[in-house]
């Protein structure tokens, strides 16, 4: 009887243990897009006496290049998504194994953010800016919080 | 009997095991640097970067200056258990080009920082 039980408890471990990537009780996943760029990361620049190539040197080249009336743009963009998710109801499986209902609650958020870099008919800085949405990106535990 | 129960216990297992992903992917093709250094500011033309990189993703005028766009994404993606992170990172090429057609400026460099496999979804400790 022990023995039995104990297998039980055994195979149990196993299965929930191995349960996989996406399908088990949890999940947490997170997708970033491209390393953050900082402000420090951004301390070098100097507008009117950087240049172009300075700036590719060592943040890297951007995601997009726009036209202006006053220059050139170009825009770097960081993004980092955070989704979790729980399926309450899945230790129903081992008591209900043909019909097992899901109670998934979670959520999550992703933001965009983005480091805007003008330049002049010369090449040189004219200014630049960052847009920060990175407070959008959170593990949602509870989605009825308000 | 015994046989039986372990034969359906490791087939119990092997139904519910679903094992763990790396997965990897691209869009768009990586320019190579050699091809990249054949471009000469002030020499080389339209037709001449084309011959090289090909046609570009997306073309953008700007200030009177014509932009050769060329996309690519590179991603890795780890799972394990629970956990799963797919990291993406960005290396387009920028081909700027002057009023009459000419190479003024070549934008190529790479983002900050390897792309690596993960899996861990948290800043350490969480967060």
């Amino acid at each position: 009887m022990l023995r039995t039980a104990l297998s039980w408890v055994m195979l149990v471990l196993a299965v929930t243990s191995w349960d996989g990537c996406s399908q088990g009780p949890v999940t947490v996943r997170r997708v970033t897009l491209n390393q953050t760029i900082s402000a420090d990361d951004v301390a070098f620049i100097v507008p009117g006496r950087t240049d172009l190539s300075a700036v590719v040197e060592r943040l890297g080249t951007p995601n997009e290049m726009l036209a202006s009336k006053e220059g050139v743009v170009t825009r770097y963009y960081f993004a980092d998504g955070k989704y979790f998710k729980a399926n309450y109801a899945w230790g129903l499986r081992f008591l209900m194994p043909f019909f097992t209902p899901d109670v998934d609650l979670g959520g999550g958020g992703i933001g965009r953010d983005v480091l805007q870099v003008t330049y002049d008919d010369h090449w040189f800085v004219r200014d630049h800016a960052f847009s920060f949405h990175a407070n959008s990106s959170e593990f949602v535990v509870w989605p009825f919080k308000d | 009997m015994r046989r039986s129960r372990c034969v359906l216990s490791l087939v119990l297992i092997g139904m519910l095991y679903q094992g763990c992903a790396f997965i990897r992917g691209n869009y768009g093709e990586e320019l190579g640097q050699g091809d990249i250094t054949t471009i000469q500011k002030g020499i080389s033309t339209r037709a001449d970067v084309a011959a090289v990189l090909g046609a570009p993703d997306r073309i953008v005028e700007a200030n009177g200056r014509e932009i050769f766009h060329y996309y690519h994404y590179d991603i890795k993606s780890g799972s394990i258990l629970v956990f799963s992170r797919t990291n993406i990172k960005s290396d387009d090429t920028f081909v700027i080009f002057d009023g009459t057609g000419i190479v003024e400026e070549v934008v190529a460099g790479k983002r900050k920082g390897p792309l690596e496999f993960q899996f861990w979804p948290f800043d350490w400790p969480f967060r």
